[in-house]
């Protein structure tokens, strides 16, 4: 009979094995040679010339992609893969001379059918490219030579080779451009390793590139979306820096920490209060100027940007040449919005929305902003919306009052040209300004039609254009050859270095990440072990298996259909912001969402039979995979919190329940009442207040993975468990008293009693047994419950465990993922039931015989 | 009425620890009753000059970034934690309480199809199962309380059931039916009242899980959108300040702690006044 000191001896084994493992494995300490960046969105797939998000660029370009020119840090363009060209009289044919002895990291050699290639590749109707209708503007691409090109334009384009140093135009090869999403192959000085979804992506040195050797071994680019995590990150080490720090409230505290720095740049981000310039009171001129005159643009910086931003006045950032000053056209003056209100016909003002998106300049602006509004008149109700939902509603359906958000790309003026862009505003004069401008070569008159875009759109008061934010990075004291400014949206790091940090071996690399396939080995062998051991009846094992199946059915039906519906379309929010409408049609057509309901759920559920999840929409990569590498996050994670579940539980309960008339019981109930009413986000965040930001005794978040050693995951995974663990050990020491309680309450332990046995031999010997047969449900149902029950706690932790991909998932629209990762934990669910029906059958045989 | 209040201070005298939990609930609902005509500042009010203000005496416990009483957004925040548990409560007893009567009362298809439909409801992990909902149907007050309603009704269903099944045997209900009077009836005059105790303890346990249920969903964003308060997104917007402004992260997570415990403490009190064997016990 297991007795209490048999489970205790189990319990120290256990944490003896783990300490042993801990202290065999390397230190979890920084990568010499390596930089850890933060950055805080992560990429959705790493080719940037098939999708419009910034985070592609942020980690791609310069460093790993080329184009035929770049972008320098202080805007100015320069050659690159092309090592010159020469442009006709008219402004239309460009021929470029290709620089020789450039090879891609696959090995093949980089010639003009690359160039022909990749430019053909991003004009062609089924092309995905973000910034398509400039790509169509060419008419043909010919290689010449081996090393030369030639490329024909429709009409003549003054910034064409700037274009052609976004990442949206570096070059690919065609060996290689159709696993660019998740094997990136260019030939840049650093070359794709390893990128961990939802963690972070590690480049290494290209040792064979042709141009200047990078100073760094490696850089991983670590992904920390919330901007506590961030700060935390940073505090703990986890990083050496962010190039664009998320969390500007602590920057006082930071400038205090001799460990950093902080570099501020200017930013090209204009952050806007956007206006449906079509929608009734907007389309009025008057309404729109007197919402630029009751907002004070200082406030909303103060509180929405924590004073980092200079206040604008037109879609354009100061720091650029041709910026013209027109902050003065409209002066914060309530009365004077008020007058115009009312001679627009709204002396009481008027009823409207505000949406704002995640980030925290537009929820904490918004606030500001709307508060503002009120004092004119306009009463202004707050909808918070994720990002896929502002792409859909806003962004594709213009379904919107007035919005919060930053324009980040550069030199993006010409969006208010654009026929039914979100602003629904149309201006002939403006249009033909920005027509003129395309065609013109010459710096003078670029500046004075730059200058008079800027101006009209002020005049129509189209948008209040509230603030150009800054770029504020905070980099570890050691970093040198970081960008300040951010030209376009990159983190060039081909100039970096950290100095006095030893170089690391040459070939060292990053393992692959853990394979799924143990994980089912061992569910079948439990429910393999149990079944055998129950000697279960096949009838009992047949009955309860269909009524799993049947479980698992309906479950799947109501996550599809009740996922399918959810508003937003995930092609438009892959793409983007400015992405054209065509690409967005043509990803939708990739991704299958033009087919019916009934034949996607059919071929999800056929797939799902065969283990199939699917492919994701955002990484595209199998959905199987993604949650392999998670799994071995999640479950190691809900294991450990089962582990300090147990070990705190059983045994505070038993104890409670023998000593219940005496103060120590009596304590360790209150305890326990104290234990479940504490939310465990909270508790989370209060293990990181002290043993991570005042103690750094632990990481404040971040998963090392498991290549780093035992050590460093398990430090990694101990405070999520415990913030996870402490709220069910509570409820566990619950349960268990109770039932020990009982179990002391009938005949046979009297009878132990009364035959002489001491307390504790009766508690042991006899009641411990008897007691935890009720509470084994409940241990299946914690299980479970600390497996989905990470989704807040890896959320707070930044683990990339399978409750964060969900999280992720969702917002991302990503509903492939959605729908697998649910469906496993749902699975994870009934299976677990199904062996605590096996387990109890093994207890009390006589439950075979019923059905239920 | 004296009869009733006496018994009722007996019960306080003799059990603390449910006088603690009677308190601590009468306490944060009579906050979020005084909040609806007074709180010490206007929690929609932006005051830049007490931006992260230490807790003082005009503001005791603190203000925040945007310079907001963290005291009266407690105070209304308790006013959206207590609705948001009331209707979700609500919607779990008001559908889950008849479809176990019925399953009770007539057994056989209907019993299977309700204790299914059960059973894929728990499968679904309650958070996963709020989370699906409220990223639907769009973050908000009342897609939070369906989140949290809709896995309530099975708890209840079964709870009635499994109570109601029992007590169909004994003699009364019997000697009613052959009275002739119809399952409905039954279900309502003989039935329910028998199990009430049983379901209002219930539903205070179920209370105190929608409260610590909407503080999880607002934590992620997904509860009560602003400006009204919510515990949960007072927390969220803390934690980046938290390093400077503790008091922003660890005021409304004492709030969430102390109702919730109350709740609990007071449920326990009375499962101790409606289920006194349970204590029983000897050794």
């Amino acid at each position: 009979m297991p007795a209490m000191a048999d489970m205790f001896r189990l319990t120290m084994l256990r944490a003896l094995f783990l300490l042993a493992a801990a202290m065999l494995s390397p230190s979890g300490a920084l990568a010499a040679g390596a930089l850890n960046i933060g950055v805080q969105l992560e990429p959705p797939n790493l080719d940037p010339t098939s999708g419009a998000a910034a985070a592609i660029d942020e980690v791609v370009y310069a460093n790993l992609f080329e184009g035929l020119t770049r972008i320098n840090e202080d805007g100015s363009v320069s050659p690159l893969l092309a090592e010159s060209w020469t442009v006709s009289a008219d402004g239309r044919v460009y021929d470029f001379k290709l620089r020789k002895g450039v090879t891609f990291h696959d090995g093949t050699s980089f010639d003009a059918e690359d160039v022909v290639f990749t430019l053909n590749r991003a004009k062609a109707p089924a092309s995905t490219n973000a910034q398509r209708p400039i790509f169509d503007l060419i008419d043909t691409v010919e290689a010449t030579a081996s090393y030369s090109v030639r490329v024909t334009l429709k009409e003549p384009l003054g910034a064409f080779t700037t274009y052609l140093g976004w990442g949206d135009a570096v070059i690919v090869a065609s060996e290689s451009a159709a696993t660019n999403a998740s094997h990136p192959v260019g030939t840049g000085p650093f070359r794709f390793v390893r990128w961990r979804k939802g963690a972070s992506a590690t480049l290494i040195r290209n040792e064979n590139y042709w141009g200047a050797r990078p100073a760094l071994d490696r850089i991983n680019f670590i992904f920390i979306p919330d901007p506590t995590a961030a700060f935390a990150a940073l505090m703990a080490g986890d990083v050496d820096g962010f190039p664009n720090y998320p969390a500007a409230e602590n920057l006082g505290l930071i400038e205090r920490d001799d460990r950093f720095k902080i570099v501020t740049g200017t930013g090209e981000g204009e952050m806007i209060l956007a206006i449906n310039n079509g929608k009734t009171p907007f389309n009025d001129i008057r309404v729109r100027r007197a919402l630029s005159h009751a907002i004070n643009k200082e406030a909303v910086i103060k509180a929405g940007l924590f004073g980092f931003g200079t206040p604008i006045g037109s879609h354009f950032p100061p720091h650029h040449p041709s910026y013209e000053d027109l902050t003065a056209r409209y002066p914060y003056d309530p009365a004077q919005a008020r007058r115009l209100l009312t001679e627009a016909g709204y002396p009481n003002g008027f009823k409207t929305t505000l949406a704002l998106p995640p980030p925290a300049y537009a929820r904490r602006g918004g606030e500001v902003i709307a508060a503002q509004l009120k004092a004119v008149g306009i009463d202004v109700q707050i909808r918070n919306i994720e990002w896929a939902q502002w792409l859909d509603q806003i962004f594709a359906n213009k379904s919107y009052d007035l919005t919060i958000v930053s324009h980040t790309e550069p030199l993006d003026i010409d969006i208010y040209a654009r026929e039914d862009y979100y602003f629904q505003y149309h201006s002939d004069a403006f249009n033909k300004v920005i027509a003129d401008l395309r065609g013109e070569n010459d710096p003078a008159n670029r500046d004075a039609f730059l200058r008079e875009a800027q101006k009209i759109i002020a005049e129509d008061a189209v948008n209040v254009f509230i603030a150009s934010g800054p770029k504020i990075a905070v980099w570890s004291k050691d970093v040198t050859g970081v960008w300040a400014n951010a030209p376009v949206q990159a983190n060039d790091l081909t100039r970096a270095d950290v100095t006095g940090r030893p170089a690391l071996a040459p070939g060292e690399h990053g393992t692959t990440s853990l394979p799924l396939w143990p994980i089912f080995v061992l569910i079948a062998a439990a429910f393999a072990l149990v079944a055998i051991f129950a000697k279960a009846s096949p009838a009992f094992l047949a009955s309860r298996a269909a009524s799993m199946a049947l479980t698992l059915f309906i479950a799947s039906l109501v996550i599809f259909f009740l996922i399918e519906i959810a508003p937003g379309d995930p092609a438009s929010f892959m793409m983007g912001l400015n992405a054209d409408p065509a690409a967005v049609e043509a990803l939708r057509e990739e991704l299958g969402l033009n087919h019916s309901l009934i034949t996607r759920y059919a071929h999800w559920i056929g797939g799902l039979a065969m283990g199939d999840f699917g492919v994701s929409y955002t990484y595209r990569t199998p959905v199987a995979e993604l949650m392999a590498e998670r799994i071995w996050v999640s479950l190691p994670l809900a294991l450990l919190a089962f582990a300090i579940s147990t070990a705190i539980g059983v045994p505070a309960g038993l104890a409670a329940a023998a000593r219940r008339e005496k103060t120590s019981g009596k304590s360790i109930v209150a305890a326990a009442q104290a234990g479940v009413a504490i939310p465990n986000f909270w508790l989370a965040i209060l293990l990181v207040m002290v043993f991570a930001v005042t103690l750094r005794w632990f990481p404040a978040g971040g998963f090392p993975g498991w290549d780093a050693g035992l050590f460093p995951a398990f430090k990694a995974l101990l405070l999520p468990a415990i913030a996870l663990a402490i709220p069910q050990a509570a409820i566990l020491t619950q349960i268990m008293r109770s039932s020990t309680i009982e179990t002391l309450r009938e005949d046979y332990i009297r009878t132990a009693r009364a035959k002489g046995l001491t307390r504790r031999e009766t508690l042991i010997g006899h009641a411990l047994r008897n007691a935890l047969i009720p509470v084994l449900t409940i241990l299946g149902l914690q299980f479970a419950f600390l497996l989905a029950g990470g989704v807040i706690i890896e959320n707070v932790f930044y683990l990339p465990g399978l409750g964060r991909m969900v999280f992720q998932a969702i917002a991302q629209r990503d509903l492939i993922v959605v729908e697998g990762v649910v469906m496993v934990l749902v699975f994870a669910v009934v299976a677990i039931a199904f062996l605590i029906d096996l387990a109890y059958a093994i207890v009390d045989p006589r439950l075979q015989g019923s059905g239920r | 009425m004296t009869a009733l209040a006496s018994t009722l201070t007996d019960t306080l005298r003799s059990d603390k620890s449910l006088a603690a939990g009677a308190g601590l609930v009468a306490f944060f609902i009579l906050m979020a009753c005084l909040s609806l005509a007074w709180t010490p500042h206007d929690v929609a009010a932006i005051d830049a000059d007490a931006r992260l203000a230490a807790p003082s005496i005009s503001h005791p416990f603190g203000a925040n970034h945007l310079g907001r009483d963290v005291f009266s957004m407690i105070m209304v925040g308790a006013r959206t934690s207590i609705t948001v548990a009331f209707f979700a409560v609500g919607i779990g007893m008001g559908i889950g309480v008849p479809l176990g009567l019925l399953a009770a009362g007539t057994r056989g298809v209907i019993e299977d199809i309700v204790m299914r439909m059960s059973d894929v409801v728990f499968a679904f992990p309650a958070i996963i199962l709020a989370i699906l909902i409220t990223a639907v149907y769009g973050p908000g007050a009342v897609n939070a309380v369906i989140a949290i309603g809709v896995f309530n009704i099975p708890v209840f269903a079964r709870l009635t059931r499994g109570s109601a099944l029992p007590i169909r045997t004994r003699g009364y209900v019997m000697s009613a039916k052959t009275a002739g009077k119809n399952r409905f009836r039954i279900s309502l005059e003989h039935i329910l009242p028998n199990i009430a105790p049983t379901l209002i303890v219930q539903a205070t346990v179920q209370f105190s899980l929608a409260v610590l249920a909407e503080a999880a969903l607002s934590y992620v964003g997904l509860g009560a959108q602003p400006p009204a308060p919510s515990w949960g997104r007072m927390l969220a917007e803390s934690q980046t300040m938290v390093s400077f402004a503790p008091w922003l992260a660890i005021f409304p997570g004492l709030a969430i702690f102390l109702f919730v415990f109350g709740l609990n403490l007071l449920g326990d009190g009375m499962r101790r006044r409606f289920d006194p064997h349970r204590i029983v016990g000897a050794m």
